[in-house]
């Protein structure tokens, strides 16, 4: 969404955080924002997400080929 | 060898257990360097010499049990030591005093090391590039003008100046390896889990990680050794058994198969980094390894949910500062925070939701061809501390200093262990490093090529020059 108003995002801030612009280098973040959500729109759509509980610890076993029996030393 | 300071950690460590040197020997040795250096590099925020002598003797007066037996470190300020000052390179906690000590200082202790320096750090652990408006930048020894990388930018420099053996860091985008890399020594960041964080300042939750630089993978090895496990003031410490790090350093890469991503990692690369990385690899196909050049699945998905994870964790836990003293942060860091309050909660939850399938997918596909992932840790030349002073340099500062981490973040996100061990030097004299990443859990692996690297090259035993032109000595 380039091009997006920066203010949008100062006035979501005040409003949810009660949090006030510090600098001018906080007014370009806000702004620079925009190509975080024009990242996420790029990707949107093509990862398939789980339904069932987990957790990325569990990932993060899975993941590691180690057997079962050394997760819970 | 001219000095103890020399020594590299499991060096001293065994001089003590022998008696060839005293604890006494080994502090004085590195305060002697800090003495001679400090006012060059600016790598701390407090020295305990009184504290440090004292335990130092104490040390000499005791038998020898601990693998750090009578060694001194020094560590990034924001580990809590109980009753000890703890600035987290910030005005903020300036006269932070906590209560508790962090696990893995209580670790250290126990195994028989004792810390006498708090060592410089980007505030709050917020930036690459190693700039503290508060404490004053750390500068690079092996060229001052120039960045020492961040955040753990003290540790660093600190480890290769000679002022500690080891030094720990905390890495939640690339604060150990940026500042291992910049500073010509190792430093590995481990699995997400493997190490706990109680009593660690907080910059993410999801991506913090604590974990050593030292000059070897031996040095590592040992330090990682001791603080990793499962603590129970840490529930989200893994119960992973915890190897034997040292025993994996055999030197043997036969049937190793080291991965090179087409993806990413080598977009813009400056040459002299790119040469060096390829002769490194040539060092490590003569001892055994193949290489398979792969690109990496999701690296569009790790980046963009990464940013938002760090971001939005980063901004909530310093919320209430950012209300009541925003004045206190340094332009940059206030910066960046305020804009995380912007991210959506249901995007923060997607980036978590999706962090685990990502993570299976990509250790799937990329693990199924290859046990490590090779990459420079810094893909340009290392740049001036004027270059990237955002709060006061000229538009475009900031993209240069977030492009210096550009290939360590993804590791964050994907919570694989990551290490930076140094492979060569470019124009100006500094320090170029080899990042390798593993599996989840696999530290003992990453820390094996790091080791049989080192057993061919000489890059970890140079010493930097302290100079304004990058002339080793």
């Amino acid at each position: 969404m380039p091009g997006i108003a920066d203010d949008t995002f100062i006035d979501y801030i005040q409003q949810w955080h009660g949090i006030q612009p510090p600098n001018e280098f906080a007014r370009r973040a806000a702004a620079d924002l925009a190509k975080v959500i024009t990242d996420l729109e790029r990707i949107r759509g093509t990862l398939r997400f789980e339904d069932e509980p987990s957790s990325f610890e569990t990932a993060l076993l899975e993941a590691s080929g180690l057997p079962a029996s050394e997760w819970n030393a | 060898m001219t000095s103890l300071a020399d020594l590299t950690l499991v060096e001293a460590a065994e001089a003590v257990r022998t008696g060839a040197a005293t604890s006494i020997a080994l502090l004085d040795a590195c305060l002697a360097e800090m003495d001679a250096h400090e006012a060059a590099v600016n790598a701390t925020i407090w020295i305990d010499r009184e504290g440090a002598a004292a335990a130092a003797h104490a040390a000499d007066a005791a038998k020898a049990t601990g693998p750090l037996h009578g060694v001194p470190l020094a560590h990034k300020d924001m580990y809590y030591h109980s009753g000890r000052l703890t600035s987290c390179g910030s005005a903020i906690r300036r006269d932070f005093v906590p209560e508790h000590s962090a696990t893995v200082v209580e670790r250290m202790v126990a195994a028989g090391a004792y810390t006498f320096a708090g060592l410089n750090m980007a505030e709050f652990a917020q930036n690459g590039t190693g700039h503290n408006a508060h404490y004053g930048d750390c500068r690079n020894p092996w060229n001052l003008p120039y960045i020492t990388g961040g955040s753990s930018s003290g540790s660093g420099a600190a480890v290769a100046s000679r002022f500690a053996y080891a030094a720990l860091g905390s890495d939640t985008g690339g604060s150990i390896r940026l500042p291992a890399s910049a500073n010509g020594v190792c430093g590995i960041k481990p699995t997400q889990t493997r190490v706990s964080r109680y009593g660690v300042m907080p910059l993410s939750f999801s991506a913090d990680n604590v974990g050593p630089l030292a000059r070897t993978a031996q040095d590592c090895a040992r330090m990682l050794g001791v603080l990793a496990g499962h603590d129970s003031r840490d529930p989200t410490s893994a119960r992973v058994t915890v190897p034997d790090y040292e025993a994996a350093l055999d030197g043997d890469l036969r049937g190793v198969r080291l991965g090179v991503p087409t993806t990413h990692f080598f977009d813009d690369v400056d040459e002299p980094v790119a040469f060096a990385f390829e002769a490194t690899l040539a060092v490590l196909v003569g001892r055994g390894a193949t290489v398979v050049r792969l690109p990496l699945p999701l690296m569009d998905a790790v980046l963009a949910y990464g940013a938002v994870v760090s971001r939005s964790e980063g901004a909530a836990i310093h919320a209430d500062w950012m209300r009541s003293r925003p004045e206190d942060f340094a332009t940059h860091i206030s910066g960046r925070l305020f804009a995380g309050y912007a991210v959506p909660a249901a995007v923060y939850v997607e980036a978590l939701r999706a962090r685990g399938a990502i993570l299976r997918a990509f250790a799937r596909e990329v693990f199924g061809q290859v046990d490590l992932l090779l990459s420079p840790t810094i893909r340009i030349c290392l740049p001036t501390l004027a270059a990237t002073d955002i709060d006061n340099g000229p538009p475009g500062t900031e993209e240069l200093a977030l492009g210096i981490s550009a290939n360590t973040r993804p590791f964050n996100y994907l919570g694989l262990p990551a290490m930076s061990l140094p492979c060569g030097f470019d124009p100006n004299g500094l320090p170029i490093g080899l990042q390798i990443a593993g599996r989840p859990f696999a530290e003992a692996q990453v820390l094996r090529v790091a080791d049989a690297y080192g057993r061919d090259t000489d890059w970890h035993t140079r010493k930097p020059p302290f100079t304004t032109t990058g002339a080793a000595a």
